[in-house]
C-alpha cells in the first residue's frame, strides 16, 4: 500500500497559480503479476510528459477484512471450482469461467460504515507519502490500471473463440454450415443486433469485441466457389429441364417489358447474352416472342402460362387506351429511375446517345460485369437440427419450398420469398443469373445488363443481407463498383431501351449498397455511400422543385406529376436518413444518430411518435433516462394533438414502461406493459416484455408459461427468434431438462418457418 | 443425459443467471419499393415482424426485450444481480430446502440470499427462486458459493455446492490537479482549484448522472461544470451527457476555505484533505454504478516560514514613476521571528526607500501589511522580484522573487494614440 504525494513547484518560482502533482496509488496488494506486463510500453513521451501536470487517483477497494474469520482462503476456493465444475454442467458455470480475465485492483471503493477505519488508514498513508517522494516519479510514469480496456477486450475475443470454433475450415456446402455453427454464444440471427446494439456490446466482453470485428464473425460465413456450379445443367434434369427454366425466366422478362412501351421487342436476356449461353436459350427466346407454346414443356407452360397472363392485365387494368397507360407508365419509369450519374459517365452516354460512342469498344474498367461468386447456399438448417435431434423420421416431415419446387421464374421466387424460404430464394436467383449469363465465373466477362437482371441482383443481395450472409453480399456486389458505370444506365442501350433513360440499378440496390459496409465493420464507408445518396436525392428533388424534370432535363411536367415525383423522391430522401441515422447507431454516435432521427420527422411527420419513442429509447440505452423521460413527454404531446389513436396509446404506455425499467422498478414496468395489454392483448412486444419483467421479479414459472402460452397459441407471432431466445434461456434457469423443452419448439419451428429460420435461438447446439 | 447425471447426483438442480439489463431488439431494416421484383414483399415481411416498429419500419431500435446472453462485464460499483433458481428435478417430494447464497471476495464473505430459512417441501417440478442483489465494493476475483442442502423423502440429509467465478473491473481511471489561485489580492480566501479527469475504460458508453466533489470541512465547494448565463443547468459537456468508451471529460470545481480556516492561513499548511468525489453512472437501461475517490489530499502550496504574499498591485504602471504595492508578510513558522527587510534592485525593478530595516518581531500566524514604492525602468511586462527577508534570530534568510507582475507602458506614446 503506497501513497505518495510530491510538489512540483520551486518555491522560488512562485507564480499565482501552483501545480501540486499527486499520485495516489492505493490497494497495493491486490495487484497481481499479470497487471504488470500489462502495463503500456506505449506511453509515449508526450504523454508521460502530459501526465506529471495529472494526477492519478486509485479508487481502490478498503482494506475492509473485518470478517476475517469466515474468509477461507481463496486458493482453495479456486481448487474448489475446478472440482465442482467438473461434475456441475450448468452453461453459466462456462460462461463465468470464461470471464475471468486478468484485471488489475488499485481501485478503491469506500464502504460508507468504514469510514472510521478509513481515516485511521488515512494517517498512515500521510505518513508514508512524505516518506516515498521518490517512487512517485514511477508511478506517474506507467499509469497503472490503465491498461484493462484492452484487456478485457482480449479476454472477450478468447471467449469468442474458445466457445465457437468458427475458425475452422468449413467443410462443403460452405455458405449454409453458418447456420450450424454451433458454440457461438451469439445465435445467427443475433448477429447483427449485437454488431448493433450498444446495449449488448455492453453487455458482455464477447458483445464488444464482435461489435468491433463483425468481419470476424461472419468471415468463416464466405461461400467457397464450388465447381458444381452448373449443377440446374446437369443434375436436376428430370425435376426441371433446363428449357423449363429458360422459358419461365424469358417468359415473365417478356412481359416487363411490355410495361416498357417504348421497347419494340421484348428484351429477354438481351442479345450479348446469346454469346454465351447455351444454344438452347436462342430457341427459348424465339419462343417467348411468340408467346409460350414453342418447345415448352407442357408442365412449365401450365406453370408459367397464366402468369404472365394476369400480370399483362394487371399492367392494363384501370385503363381501356393502351396508348395512354403506356404514357403514364414512361412517366413512372422515368420518375422512379432518375439517377444523376457522374460527370465521367454522364459524357459516356452523352457520346453513345449522339451515337459517337459504341458500346462494344467500351474500356472494360468502366463496365460492369457480375458474376455469381458462390454456389450451394441450399440447406436448412432446422432440418439438420431435426436430424440432430429428433431422429430421421421427424426431420423427413419437413417440408419446405427449395429451388426446385418452385416454378423457375419471378412468380416462384416471390413465393420462396413469402414462405420465407431465403437461402432456396438465393439459389433461384443464382440460377436465374447464370441463364442470363451472370452466372458463377462469370465476374469479369463481358456482359449486358436488364431490368430484370438488375431487379434479380438486386433481390439476391437483399436475401443474403437478411440472411447476414454479409460478406457473401459484399463479394458479389464488388464487380458493381459504386454502382455508376455507363453500362448501368438506360441510355447506354439506345437500341434495346429506346428513349428511356435513368439508372437500370433500382433505387433500393442502391441504398442496399450503401449500407452494406456497415455490417461489417466499415461504418465510415457505408456513411460515405449514404452521404452521395443523400446528395443526388437532394439534387433531384431541387430539380423538380425548380420545374425541371428529376435529371435536370428541359422537359415539362405537369402539376400532378411533378407532385407525385417530389412525393417519391421525398420518401426516398428519407429513407436515406434513417439508414444514416441507423448506422450512425451502429457507430455509437448517439449525438448525431439522434440528430438525424429528429430530421427525419420533417419528412416523415406522421412517423413522429415512433421517431421521438425512438430517440427515447436511445437516450435509455445509453442510460440518460431524464432526457429520455423529455422526449417520452414530447411523444406524449404529439399523441395528444393528433388525437386518440389506439397505436399511440400503446406507444405511450410503452414508452412508460420502459422508463420504469430504468428505474430498476419491475413491478411499475410489468404494470404498464400489462396495461398495453387491455388495450392490444395481441401486442406481441408487451406480451413478451412483461414476460421479461416477471422474470427479474423473481417469477420465472409465470414468465414462462406466459411466454410458452403465447408461443403454442399465436406461432406466427411469436415464433420471433427474440422470443424463442428469451424462452430457451429460461429454459436453460428452469431446468435441468431445458434440451427437451427446446426440441418440442424446434417442432414447432419446424411447422411454421422456412430455411431462413435463425435456428441459433433455440440454442439446442 | 443431463437429467441422468442429475439424478445420480442430486435430486435438485441449481441454476443461476446472472440478471444484467435486458436489452432492445434490433433490427436489420432491408426494404424494398413496389415496382421492384418482390414487390410489397419486404415490406410486408418486414411489417409482419414483430420486432419492427409499427409504422416506422426502418427504425433499427425495436422495443422488444431481450434477456442478457452471457455474464458480461462487471464494474467496481454496479450492483450484482442474480436469479437462483433451485429445481426440483426428481419425482420425489424433496424436504427442508435451503438454499444459500455467499459472495466471497478476496478479502471478505458475504451472505446475499434473501432469507435463510428452509423450505420445508418442494413438490417435483418446482422451484425455489431467489434473486439477489449486492452492490459490489471490491474489484477482482469475486466468487459466487450456492449451496443447497435437503432432506429425501427416506431422510438422507443431502448437501451441494456451486461455486461460480467472475471478475470485477475497474470503470473509471480518475486523476486530479489541483491549482492553487492565491488570492492575495482581496486577501480574503486562499481557493484552490480542483480539475478531475475522469476516463470511462468501460468497453460501452457511459451517462454520467453525478460527478460532484463532496468538500472536507475546511472548505466550501463551487462546482464549474454549467454554462454561466447558460439555461439553466446547462452542462459545459453539451446536451448528450454520456462518455464513451476511452473519451475522458475534465470537471472543474472552486473550493474556498471556510472563513474560520482562511483567516488563520498558518493553519492551511502541508497535507490537507480537500474532499473526494462521487460519481455516478448509468448504462444500457439505467444500469446504475456509483464510486467515490479515496480523500484527495493536496499539498498546501510550501509557503515555509514565513509566507510572503500581496495585498494591493497595480495592473499597469508608467514607465519610470514610482508606484506603491502593499505586501503582507505572515509568520507560517512554530516560533516568534525577528524580521528585516532587504530590497535589491534588478535589471528593471527599482525600489525606494530604505533596504535593510527591521520590521520587529512577528509572533506565529500574526502577520504585518507592508507598502513598499518602487519603479520600472523598462516597458513591457515585469516581474516584481528581489525582497530579501532575513530572521534575525536564526540568520536565516528567505528570498522573495517573482512575487507579481506589472505591465509598465510609457504614457507618451500612450498620449499620442
Amino acid at each position: 500500500r503506497k501513497r505518495m504525494t510530491k510538489i512540483r513547484s520551486d518555491r522560488r518560482v512562485r507564480s499565482s497559480t501552483f501545480v501540486n502533482l499527486h499520485s495516489i496509488d492505493l490497494g497495493g496488494e491486490f495487484v497481481t503479476p499479470q497487471e504488470d506486463s500489462s502495463a503500456t510500453p506505449s506511453e509515449s513521451l508526450m504523454d508521460k510528459l502530459n501526465d506529471q501536470m495529472m494526477e492519478s487517483v486509485m479508487i481502490s477497494d478498503s482494506p475492509n477484512n473485518s470478517e476475517e474469520d469466515d474468509v477461507a482462503p481463496m486458493d482453495s476456493f479456486l481448487d474448489g471450482v475446478e472440482e465442482e465444475e467438473a461434475a456441475t454442467e450448468a452453461s453459466d458455470d462456462k460462461e463465468k469461467e470464461s470471464e475471468i480475465g486478468q484485471n488489475t485492483t488499485e481501485i478503491k471503493f469506500p464502504l460508507e460504515e468504514q469510514e472510521p477505519g478509513g481515516s485511521m488508514e488515512k494517517g498512515y498513508e500521510d505518513t508514508k507519502a512524505q516518506a516515498n517522494t521518490q517512487e512517485q516519479v514511477i508511478t506517474v510514469v506507467s499509469p497503472q490500471g490503465d491498461e484493462e480496456s484492452p484487456c478485457e477486450f482480449n479476454s472477450g475475443e478468447q471467449e469468442a473463440k474458445g466457445t465457437s470454433p468458427k475458425d475452422e475450415p468449413v467443410p462443403v456446402c460452405t455458405i449454409f454450415s453458418h447456420g450450424n455453427q454451433p458454440k457461438s454464444l451469439v445465435p445467427d440471427g443475433f448477429q447483427p443486433t449485437l454488431i448493433k446494439s450498444p446495449s449488448f456490446s455492453m453487455g458482455s466482453g464477447g458483445g464488444g469485441s464482435e461489435a468491433v470485428t463483425p468481419s470476424k464473425l461472419t468471415a468463416p460465413l464466405v461461400c467457397q466457389p464450388s465447381p458444381s456450379l452448373s449443377k440446374f445443367f446437369t443434375d436436376n434434369g428430370q425435376v426441371n429441364p433446363a428449357s423449363d427454366f429458360f422459358d419461365s425466366f424469358t417468359v415473365p422478362s417478356n412481359f416487363i417489358s411490355v410495361s416498357n412501351p417504348n421497347a419494340e421487342i421484348p428484351p429477354g436476356p438481351s442479345p450479348a447474352t446469346i454469346d454465351h449461353t447455351p444454344e438452347r436459350q436462342l430457341s427459348s427466346t424465339s419462343s417467348s416472342i411468340s408467346t409460350p407454346g414453342g418447345p415448352l414443356d407442357s408442365a412449365a407452360a401450365a406453370a408459367t402460362q397464366p402468369q404472365p397472363f394476369n400480370q399483362l392485365q394487371a399492367v392494363f387494368s384501370g385503363s381501356d387506351d393502351p396508348f395512354a397507360t403506356a404514357l403514364s407508365l414512361s412517366e413512372v419509369d422515368r420518375r422512379h429511375d432518375a439517377w444523376l450519374p457522374s460527370e465521367e459517365t454522364r459524357k459516356v452516354l452523352i457520346s453513345v446517345a449522339t451515337q459517337q460512342y459504341s458500346p462494344s469498344f467500351a474500356e472494360t474498367n468502366k463496365l460492369t460485369m457480375p458474376g455469381l461468386k458462390f454456389d450451394n447456399l441450399q440447406g436448412d438448417a432446422v432440418k439438420d437440427l431435426m436430424l440432430r435431434f429428433l431422429g430421421e423420421p421427424a426431420a423427413m416431415k419437413r417440408q419446405v419450398l427449395t429451388a426446385n419446387s418452385v416454378e423457375q421464374s419471378f412468380t416462384g421466387l416471390k413465393r420462396l420469398i413469402s414462405s420465407k424460404n431465403w437461402r432456396a430464394a438465393v439459389d433461384l436467383t443464382g440460377r436465374l443469373l447464370t441463364a442470363h449469363g451472370q452466372g458463377y465465373g462469370k465476374a469479369g466477362q463481358p456482359t449486358t445488363h436488364t431490368t430484370d437482371s438488375l431487379q434479380l441482383w438486386f433481390v439476391r443481395l437483399a436475401l443474403l443481407t437478411k440472411l447476414n450472409l454479409f460478406q457473401n453480399a459484399e463479394l458479389e456486389c464488388e464487380p458493381f463498383g459504386n454502382l455508376d458505370h455507363p453500362d448501368l444506365y438506360y441510355e447506354y442501350y439506345p437500341s434495346v431501351y429506346p428513349g428511356r433513360r435513368g439508372s437500370v440499378v433500382p433505387f433500393s440496390m442502391r441504398l442496399l449498397h450503401a449500407e452494406l459496409p456497415q455490417y461489417l465493420a466499415k461504418p465510415q464507408e457505408a456513411l460515405d455511400r449514404l452521404h452521395n445518396l443523400k446528395t443526388v436525392c437532394l439534387a433531384i428533388l431541387e430539380n423538380l422543385e425548380k420545374g425541371l424534370a428529376e435529371d435536370g432535363s428541359m422537359i415539362t411536367l405537369t402539376q400532378e406529376n411533378r407532385q407525385v415525383s417530389l412525393n417519391l423522391w421525398r420518401s426516398r430522401l428519407s429513407r436515406v436518413m434513417y439508414s444514416m441515422a441507423n448506422c450512425l447507431l451502429l457507430m455509437k454516435d448517439y449525438v448525431l444518430a439522434v440528430e438525424t432521427y429528429h430530421s427525419i420527422i420533417q419528412y416523415e411527420p406522421q412517423q413522429r411518435v415512433q421517431l421521438l419513442s425512438g430517440i427515447g429509447r436511445i437516450f435509455l440505452q445509453i442510460g440518460d433516462v431524464k432526457t429520455a423521460e423529455r422526449y417520452f413527454q414530447d411523444v406524449e404531446k404529439a399523441c395528444q394533438m393528433t388525437g386518440s389513436q389506439p397505436g399511440h396509446t400503446t406507444c405511450v404506455l410503452m414508452n412508460r414502461a420502459f422508463v420504469s425499467l430504468s428505474q430498476n422498478n419491475y413491478t411499475e414496468a410489468h404494470a404498464s406493459f400489462a396495461e398495453v395489454l387491455k388495450v392490444d392483448p395481441k401486442n406481441p412486444v408487451a406480451n413478451n416484455n412483461a414476460a421479461v419483467c416477471l422474470l427479474y421479479l423473481g417469477r420465472l414459472k409465470e414468465s414462462l408459461g406466459q411466454l410458452e402460452g403465447l408461443v403454442q397459441q399465436d406461432p406466427a407471432l411469436y415464433l420471433h427468434e427474440s422470443v424463442l431466445f428469451n424462452l430457451t434461456t429460461m429454459y436453460e434457469l428452469e431446468s435441468s431438462r431445458s434440451t427437451q423443452k427446446k426440441q418440442a419448439l424446434l417442432e414447432a419451428v419446424a411447422c411454421r418457418e422456412g430455411d431462413s429460420f435463425n435456428a441459433q435461438c433455440l440454442k439446442l447446439v | 443425459m443431463e437429467v441422468n447425471q442429475a439424478k445420480q447426483e442430486h435430486l435438485l438442480a441449481l441454476k443461476v443467471m446472472r440478471l444484467t439489463k435486458p436489452t432492445l431488439f434490433t433490427n436489420m431494416p432491408v426494404t424494398c419499393e413496389d415496382r421492384d421484383l418482390p414487390g410489397d414483399l419486404f415490406d410486408q415481411l418486414m411489417r409482419e415482424d414483430p420486432s419492427t416498429i409499427n409504422g416506422a419500419e426502418a427504425l433499427m431500435l425495436g422495443e422488444m426485450l431481450t434477456l442478457p446472453q452471457n455474464f458480461g462485464n462487471i464494474f467496481l460499483g454496479e450492483t450484482f444481480s442474480s436469479y437462483i433458481s433451485v429445481h426440483n428435478d426428481s419425482s420425489q417430494v424433496v424436504k427442508d430446502v435451503l438454499v444459500k447464497a455467499d459472495l466471497q471476495t478476496s478479502s471478505q464473505r458475504l451472505n446475499l440470499s434473501a432469507s435463510n430459512s428452509a423450505v420445508a417441501e418442494l413438490q417435483p417440478e418446482c422451484c425455489i427462486d431467489d434473486v439477489i442483489h449486492h452492490e459490489v465494493k471490491e474489484i477482482g476475483t469475486h466468487i459466487l458459493v450456492c449451496a443447497v442442502s435437503y432432506t429425501t423423502q427416506y431422510g438422507e440429509k443431502l448437501y451441494f455446492r456451486k461455486f461460480f467465478k467472475f471478475q470485477v473491473l475497474k470503470p473509471l481511471d480518475v486523476k486530479t490537479k489541483f491549482y492553487n489561485a492565491e488570492s492575495d489580492l482581496s486577501s480574503v480566501t486562499d481557493e484552490v482549484f480542483l480539475e478531475a479527469q475522469i476516463q470511462n475504460i468501460t468497453t460501452s458508453p457511459m451517462f454520467m448522472e453525478k460527478v460532484s466533489l463532496e468538500p472536507s470541512m475546511m472548505y466550501n465547494v463551487t462546482e464549474l461544470n454549467t454554462v454561466a448565463g447558460g439555461e439553466d443547468g446547462e452542462s459545459t459537456f453539451g446536451k448528450m451527457s454520456y462518455l464513451q468508451p476511452t473519451d475522458t471529460r475534465q470537471y472543474l470545481y472552486c473550493l474556498k476555505p471556510k472563513p474560520e480556516y482562511a483567516e488563520k492561513a498558518g493553519v492551511i499548511k502541508g497535507v490537507t484533505v480537500i474532499g473526494k468525489l462521487d460519481i455516478v453512472w448509468k448504462t444500457n437501461l439505467g444500469e446504475r454504478g456509483r464510486l467515490q475517490t479515496s480523500q484527495l489530499q493536496r499539498m498546501a502550496p510550501g509557503y515555509g516560514d514565513i509566507r510572503l504574499s500581496l495585498e494591493m498591485i497595480p495592473d499597469t504602471v508608467n514607465l519610470e514613476e514610482p508606484f506603491d504595492i502593499i505586501c503582507k508578510i505572515t509568520n507560517c513558522s512554530e516560533r516568534t521571528m525577528d524580521l528585516e527587510l532587504e530590497m535589491c534592485n534588478t535589471r528593471s525593478i527599482h525600489w525606494c526607500g530604505v533596504s535593510g530595516r527591521q520590521l520587529g518581531k512577528l509572533s506565529p500566524g500574526a502577520f504585518l501589511s507592508l507598502p513598499l514604492t518602487l519603479l520600472s525602468s523598462v516597458q513591457g511586462l515585469q516581474s516584481i522580484s528581489g525582497l530579501r527577508l532575513t530572521d534575525t534570530f536564526l540568520k536565516r534568510t528567505y528570498e522573495y522573487d517573482d512575487i507579481a507582475q506589472v505591465c509598465v507602458v510609457c504614457p507618451f506614446t500612450s498620449n499620442k494614440g
